[in-house]
């Protein structure tokens, strides 16, 4: 998934494939009741003490009360089949419960709507998961939840009316998943009220089981939801129903819009009558969420901080970073994981195609200075690989400093002796760049983006690159530029990407596998494609256990940086702001934002 | 007023000069008359200065950047930003402070001039040439030609010229549009500046050579046989020299601050060339820590636009001193 604030990445390339092999114990895909150590994935060396997001003093929190929200950017999709958006899933995780999700301070998913881990047969190709009881839709539904619900939901995410973007990326492993268009899938059973099995047509079963926190499991009731459906594109967001402990205000006809969500004006959200707390790990403390969409976010962050009962959930405009660490430091919760930040070079044509001048860009490029660009220390740490903390597989690929023994990752400051070094590798014995191409350089228009892309401007060219320096607003840049292998841009300065779930395979995979590689809405930016590389892959795919794909995925990371081929430069910490008397309780998993399942009034 | 015209003035000063001995009583030229006024006024005069001075700032900003020991524009200096990468305010070897890439306001502010005048300026030269040429022989020739020209005068002011220059800059920011040939920056936000505004200038003048061709010494010279070129260019224009000259001045503040606004809204000057526009733009999110960013470049735009403001309307009461307070 993209960071925040860019546009959802749309539909990955299929070519994901993500075999895993099952170890079918309970160590896999959940661990009720504890949460995931995140600090074994490298997240407190980032986040300095005082700004940590709290879960368990919240477990106390105070009951009641309405929370404001003010947020700049409107919500892509409501609808938990459509969502992939960091901002939509603040809504998406408070009002529906897929089978599996992430308690807040965790990136290891916990049984949600399923009444404990999913049990993967021993030959990797079935999973089944049993539900709880007593899980009721809200109204104007009211019935209970059933494993049907949960079959139609992953069903209609291949109708092209509903058109999942991941579906395929994830899923395609069941039986009938890429053929499938709407109607039932084969693979999909449902022996009993309270029990879904899947059957795999490839031993996939641990990477099916771990995509289960995607919320395309939430349950959705075909006999309400299907004449929504029918419609194109659908609008059952428009009236859709929770599972969740709270709902979007609808009518007695169950309409949400215009009442629980005014497109480009305000959502609500309220409590779920049919909601118990007997089924759920969320304590729910507010009664209340008023989310106000619209303004600016210099604005809005200077609200929030001198407000009261009001929180945002978007990218903190730097000097609001500045305003809260000297004067509301309580306000500032920084939540690690909030994904990786690279410049890419084209691997495949131009002159980045020379390994060497990779390397030479790599060591002369001032990092730190990247970093200070982008707010500083609090928000920004030195990316010496590409897996961030938080997803394991960080402390296998060399936690903080990297793989040892590469000079040119060696001096985050950037070391021009070293450069010249690998300049005259190159074949450039002046140790500047004497070839006729012109660089083209893409980046976005928008702080901090703008301010690394002449960075980088300016680094390439004390190198001798003769460039050309263009700044586009940052969906253009994505979706004009950096996604389009033909437009052949020799160098996108500031591109990231954040998994979509704990596995350092969701980094990787789709960023640096030369199967990857399509022709729009392309995420191997630098289209990356390393035979060695592309097989590494392929064989870690099917390593078993966590542990064992970390060290996997974590070699891998290792070789990517040998190849040089992007340079990554920073491990993003997503500040949030809060009232002065909001207990706010982050998302670890979700670029930190507020989860109001969690966050309480003091 | 027809300039050639001369008034008869005393020579001596005082009201009373012409009494004096001898009663030297001098014929002045228009362009005595016109300095003999502009300098009375006071506030055209620190205009004018301060534009001069302008134009050597900008024709030697690599000077006068080195002279006041600053580094260069885009020189890059990370340590000049705090700990949240805040940039620093003013110091004595930053005297208007850096900006979030630790490069110095003062130095991108005096190289900044450069672009403003270079759009004001040549735009409206290239303005104000065609609309000078297409409004003459509009207002000339009259009838069909004068249709013809009108109307297209009126088709070019239709166009939205903001949404165009953005247009513009959103399809031919990487790779240029008609093969590369137009590309974002100076000579684009020329043609566009000049596109946008020669219909005035054309307008203008159509109306005047329309009147000055009923002129008693048009007439004349078009029984002496005259060619129609020569009483258009050797007759006519040199009578509207005054208004030229004013219209002109007045148009060169409008479209330094177009310059500005198209790289305010990111398709003018391409980063890094420093600009006014530019730098109040970037500015923006960041000026309740760092006001110094927006401070210095906008009060160059304000202080250079007014200049050519207050210069322009000091030409005009000069040269027409029918329209003077």
């Amino acid at each position: 998934m993209r960071s925040h604030k860019t546009i959802a990445a749309g539909v990955l390339a299929a070519a994901l494939a993500s075999t895993l092999a099952a170890c079918g114990s309970s160590s896999s895909s959940s661990s009720s009741g504890t949460t995931a150590s995140a600090s074994s994935n490298g997240a407190s060396s980032v986040v300095p003490a005082g700004y940590q997001s709290t879960v368990n003093e919240s477990l106390a929190g105070k009951r009641g009360g309405t929370l404001q929200v003010l947020q700049e950017s409107d919500f892509e999709h409501l609808d938990p089949g459509i969502s992939y958006f960091a901002l939509d899933y603040t809504v998406v995780f408070a009002t529906q419960r897929p089978l599996y999700s992430n308690e807040p301070n965790s990136t290891a998913p916990t049984p949600d709507i399923a009444s404990g881990s999913p049990e993967v047969s021993a030959n990797n190709e079935t999973v089944t998961v049993h539900l709880k009881e007593g899980i009721h839709f809200s109204p104007p539904v009211n019935r209970e939840v059933t494993s049907a619900d949960v079959a139609y939901a992953i069903e209609r995410g291949a109708n092209p009316n509903v058109a999942n973007p991941y579906l395929t990326t994830y899923f395609d492993s069941i039986e009938g998943v890429p053929q499938a268009k709407g109607g039932p899938i084969k693979g999909i059973e449902t022996p009993n009220k309270h029990e879904i099995v899947f059957h795999l047509t490839e031993p996939k079963g641990f990477f099916v089981a771990e995509a289960l926190v995607l919320p395309l499991t939430a349950p959705v009731p075909k006999e309400y939801a299907e004449k929504f459906d029918n419609n194109k594109p659908s609008n059952y967001a428009d009236y859709e129903v929770a599972t969740g402990p709270y709902m979007l205000e609808n009518n007695a006809q169950g309409k949400v819009l215009g009442i629980g969500y005014v497109p480009g004006k305000s959502a609500t959200l309220v409590r779920n009558p049919n909601w118990s707390d007997k089924t759920d790990f969320r304590p729910a403390y507010l009664n209340e969420i008023d989310i106000k969409i619209g303004g600016s976010q210099p604005v809005i962050d200077r609200q929030v901080l001198e407000g009261t009962n009001v929180v945002q959930n978007e990218p903190v405009a730097q000097p609001a970073v500045q305003l809260a660490a000297e004067h509301y430091k309580s306000q500032m919760v920084l939540s690690p994981g909030g994904g990786n930040r690279y410049v890419s070079l084209d691997n495949k044509v131009g002159p980045f195609s020379n390994i060497d001048l990779r390397k030479a860009v790599w060591a002369e490029l001032d990092r730190a200075a990247l970093d200070r660009a982008r707010g500083g220390d609090l928000v920004a740490t030195v990316a010496s690989h590409f897996i961030y903390p938080t997803i394991p597989g960080f402390e296998q690929a060399g936690s903080l400093t990297g793989p040892k023994g590469l000079d040119y990752n060696e001096h985050p400051e950037g070391d021009m002796t070293i450069a010249e070094k690998y300049m005259k590798l190159a074949g450039y014995s002046s140790g500047k760049y004497t070839g006729s191409s012109t660089i083209q350089v893409v980046g976005a228009s928008s702080p901090p983006e703008k301010e690394d892309a002449e960075i980088v401007n300016q680094a390439l060219k004390s190198l001798g690159f003769n460039t050309k320096l263009t700044l586009v607003e940052l969906a253009t840049m994505y979706a004009k530029y950096c996604d389009v292998p033909k437009e052949e841009i020799d160098v996108c300065p500031t591109v990231g990407w954040i998994a979509d779930f704990a596995d350092p395979q969701t980094v990787l995979n789709p960023t640096f596998n030369g199967k990857s590689i399509v022709a729009t809405g392309n995420v191997n930016y630098g289209q990356v494609n390393v035979p060695t590389l592309n097989a590494a892959m392929a064989a870690a795919e099917v390593v078993k256990g966590r542990e064992a794909r970390a060290k996997a995925w974590g070699k891998i990371d290792d070789e990517i940086v040998e190849d040089a081929a992007a340079i990554p430069y920073d491990w993003e910490t997503s500040p949030r702001l809060e009232g002065s008397d909001v207990h706010g309780v982050g998302m670890l998993w979700n670029e930190g934002c507020w989860d109001y399942s969690f966050t309480s009034l003091k | 007023m027809t300039a050639g015209a001369a008034e008869i003035l005393p020579s001596g000063g005082g009201a009373l000069g012409f009494l004096d001995a001898g009663g030297d009583i001098a014929a002045r030229s228009p362009l005595q008359l016109f300095w003999r006024r502009l300098r009375q006024d006071r506030i055209a005069l620190i205009s004018f200065a301060f534009i001069v001075l302008l134009i050597v700032v900008a024709v030697a900003a690599p000077l006068v950047v080195s002279v006041f020991g600053l580094p260069g524009p885009n020189v890059q200096n990370l340590t000049l930003t705090n700990s949240f990468g805040s940039p620093l305010g003013p110091t004595l070897a930053h005297p208007f402070g850096v900006d979030p890439l630790g490069e110095d306001v003062a130095s991108r502010v005096i190289y900044g001039t450069r672009v403003s005048l270079e759009v004001g300026v040549i735009g409206t030269v290239i303005s104000t040439v065609i609309g000078v040429l297409v409004g003459t022989l509009a207002g000339f020739y009259r009838g069909w030609v004068d249709t013809l020209l009108s109307r297209f005068m009126d088709v070019v002011l239709s166009i939205p010229i903001l949404l165009l220059g953005l247009g513009l800059g959103a399809a031919c920011s990487v790779r240029g549009c008609v093969k590369g040939l137009i590309q974002p920056g100076l000579s684009t936000i020329i043609f566009i500046i000049s596109l946008a505004t020669w219909p005035y200038v054309g307008r203008i003048i159509r109306g005047l050579v329309l009147s000055m061709s009923e002129r008693e010494f048009v007439e004349a010279s078009r029984a002496l046989g005259a060619s129609d070129a020569r009483i258009m260019f050797r007759e006519i224009l040199p009578n509207l020299t005054a208004p030229i000259i004013v219209y002109a001045s007045l148009l060169i503040p409008t479209n330094i601050l177009f310059e500005a606004g198209l790289s305010f809204l990111g398709v003018g000057i391409r980063p890094p060339t420093a600009s006014w526009g530019q730098m109040i733009a970037a500015a923006t999110p960041i000026f309740n820590t760092a006001w110094w960013y927006m401070v210095f470049p906008g009060a160059a735009l304000l202080l250079t636009v007014l200049a050519f403001n207050l210069l322009g309307d000091g030409l005009q009461d000069a040269l027409n001193p029918r329209t003077a307070r």
